[in-house]
């Protein structure tokens, strides 16, 4: 077997993660590459006028002698593109603050306003070691981090199988534990604070409020104290997530799954760039103030799936029943049904189903008049929304176990009134518009 | 009255179907109960090998650690074939085709047998792939291994000494 | 908006459907050599992982909902 050299390289990494992980390390570099599976992707996303990702993902997994298996990911991705804000579409032009304070943005008369300044790239590190011991227990740790430029992610998780009645019964139970660090560029803004207020917050001179509508400007004199930045640049969040579930096999061809989790977040959860519009019995915006979201949310789920052994593929069905104390619940169906065909290629739609119903806090905007609320945000992913998702995936299955995938995904998001009456000229406007995405992803497996 | 009775008979009836018991018991010390051994090109029975150290092996080609346990399983042919070693490996896959796959990547040098049914890993009471059964040359059961550990590989070997070790 | 006692019964609907694979798992199930199709890999869990992986981050950043899968259990229950 050659070689190349990034063959030897891999070789080494592997022999010398196996020392590591107290595995006498192989003598031959092409032992240590034995067992060694590596998974491959790179995945195109792209939303109709918004959002584009890139994300590329290597997976390097090796099972030992006794069954344990070691499991190392890396991720890279890159996010451009424009997202919305949360402020309405008005008859006329508006401009918003970026977040530094110093930008700005225009949105055309009659459109969605949308964040043009929405770049970020990630790297994501993860790795987990799962160990059998005693006949019949199974026990995994992991670890993983994640970074992008305003943002960290810190987080470990365990999880403990154990296997009855001759292994037909697997009852499982995981806790994760993840800390997250955000640092919005232009600094934490004051939750529902005027964004005209922020503008230039490190600024002592007199400024125009960056918010316009029918061409009316107000000059205000800007205060240091009273600002919707700077009170903080940085703030956190702490997530724990408790999982337990049990694995039947039913029969010769079918498994079934069913998982309960559990989930406690604290901190900061709103989202630092998105905003809401106050607008006045016509429908015309008066205000934009930053969101805010609570600093508590309480998460249950259920989760059931299905795979069923056919003679030529496999079938897949799942159903996942989510609520919590945001009073939002889900509803999520998805399927995948694997069919082979020829000697060695699949071809594998894909479908999928998603409905949420409103935050308490969901509010597409704020009334004018109305005392403000405690918590607010015109996130359309924190509303009343459905989406669907079509796919279809072929691969290929090389000599040597080696493996190549192709998958064509759609997916669309339809956001709903959550059952707000919309004044005045807002009854003109694009309040929900739906977000269409196409996907595009290789694989490849060796 | 009437639906104690009941109750008891349910009782009964749900114990009874709870607890069939194969013919034989399989137990270390038990005679190994009798099977017949379904070849390429010929069948025998168990009993046929008394005299010898039989090391019963029931795997298929789907079962990962079979793969691990095939070289050892080969270097025991190997060495006490001479000595009176019977390595018998029954492969109990449903599908044919996959059997041929796992024989080109792993090499067998010792006869395999065919029981796609499970008929024989009934009467042994498998009770998890692989498993493993050393016949002593009397025909006794002397030890069941359930899995294949290649950190217990050394002890096997031990257990297949001491057995050959024996007269018959 | 659902009510809470609405609720309460999809809960106990759902403990149910979890205690009954527990009450009847001495009957439910195969022999140990009988799952050949179980052992095959696209039959694991965590067959597509990374697939898996992917498609949970972005319904992550898209959804208000996330998580609820593992990949315990199945598979050729070997050793």
């Amino acid at each position: 077997m050659q070689l190349t050299k990034s063959g030897s390289i891999a070789a080494a990494l592997a022999g010398a993660t196996c020392a590591l992980l107290g595995h006498s390390p192989a003598v031959q570099a092409q032992d240590a590459l034995k067992d060694w599976k590596f998974d491959t992707a790179i995945l195109l996303y792209s939303e109709v006028d918004r959002v584009s990702l890139a994300e590329g993902v290597i997976n390097a997994s090796k099972t030992f002698n006794d069954d344990s298996v070691f499991n190392a990911k890396i991720a890279l991705d890159g996010l451009t593109g424009a997202s919305a804000n949360g402020a309405v579409s008005q008859p006329n032009a508006q401009t918003f603050s970026g977040p530094s304070g110093n930008g700005s943005y225009n949105t055309p008369a009659n459109t969605v306003p949308l964040d043009e300044t929405f770049k970020d790239t990630r790297v994501q590190v993860s790795g987990s070691y799962l160990q059998p011991f005693g006949d019949s227990w199974r026990a995994t740790v992991g670890g993983n981090v994640s970074s992008e430029y305003d943002y960290l992610s810190i987080g470990a998780n365990g999880l403990i199988e154990k296997d009855l009645y001759q292994r037909n019964t697997t009852i499982s139970t995981g806790l994760s534990l993840q800390f997250d660090t955000i640092k919005p560029v232009g600094g934490v803004p004051t939750p529902l604070a005027s964004m005209s207020a922020s503008a230039n917050s490190y600024d002592d001179d007199d400024y125009t409020t960056l918010v316009s509508n029918q061409g009316v400007y107000e000059d205000d004199e800007h205060d240091d104290d009273d600002g919707g930045h700077g009170e903080a640049s940085t703030d956190n969040k702490t997530t724990v997530d408790f999982i337990l579930g049990v694995t039947q096999i039913v029969n010769r061809r079918m498994l079934m799954q069913v998982n309960l989790s559990l989930s406690q977040v604290s901190g900061y959860m709103t989202d630092p760039y998105k905003v809401l519009s106050v607008v006045n019995t016509q429908g015309l915006t008066q205000d934009v103030v930053y969101e805010g979201r609570p600093d508590s949310r309480t998460k249950q789920s259920i989760y059931w799936q299905t795979k069923y052994a056919l003679d030529n593929g496999v079938a897949d069905v799942s159903y996942r029943y989510a609520t919590d104390d945001w009073n939002l619940t889900s509803h999520t169906i998805d399927s995948r049904l694997r069919m082979n065909f020829g000697e060695s290629s699949y071809l594998q739609p894909h479908v999928r189903y998603y409905q949420q119903s409103a935050a308490e806090f969901y509010r597409p905007f704020l009334l004018e008049g109305e005392a403000l609320p405690a918590y607010a945000s015109a996130d359309y992913r924190v509303g009343e929304m459905t989406a669907f998702t079509l796919g279809l995936k072929y691969g290929q299955k090389l000599e040597n176990d080696k493996e190549w995938a192709v998958r064509v995904e759609y997916y669309q998001q339809n956001p709903k009134n959550a059952g707000y009456d919309e004044p005045g000229l807002l009854k003109e406007q694009e309040l929900y518009p739906s977000i269409k995405a196409m996907m595009v992803q290789f694989n490849y497996h060796f | 009255m009437n639906i104690k009775i009941s109750y008891y008979f349910i009782m009964l009836g749900l114990f009874s179907l709870s607890a069939v018991s194969p013919a034989v018991a399989i137990e270390k010390g038990q005679p190994a109960p009798s099977i017949t051994l379904k070849y390429a090109q010929q069948q025998n029975v168990l009993s046929d090998y008394k005299g010898s150290v039989v090391y019963l092996d029931f795997w298929a080609s789907w079962c990962k650690p079979c793969r691990r346990s095939f070289p050892w399983m080969n270097d025991m042919h190997q060495k006490y074939a001479n000595q009176g070693l019977k390595v018998v490996a029954i492969n109990l896959d449903a599908e044919p085709d996959l059997i041929t796959q796992f024989l080109d990547k792993v090499p067998a040098k010792f006869p395999i047998a065919f029981d796609a049914e499970g008929t024989t890993a009934e009467t042994y009471e498998v009770m998890g792939m692989p498993s493993s059964y050393l016949i002593d040359r009397n025909g006794v059961l002397r030890a069941i291994h359930q899995g294949f550990f290649v950190d217990k590989q050394a002890k096997y070997e031990k257990e297949i000494q001491t057995l050959l070790a024996e007269k018959g | 908006m659902k009510p809470n006692i609405f609720k309460k019964q999809v809960l106990k609907i759902i403990a149910v459907l979890i205690l009954l694979p527990l009450a009847g798992c001495a009957n439910l199930g195969v022999k140990p050599w009988e799952r050949d199709l179980l052992a095959k890999d696209g039959m694991a869990l965590n067959a597509e992982g990374v697939d898996l992986g992917l498609d949970d981050h972005i319904y992550f950043s898209k959804e208000a909902t996330s998580g609820g899968r593992s990949f315990a259990g199945g598979g050729c229950g070997c050793n």
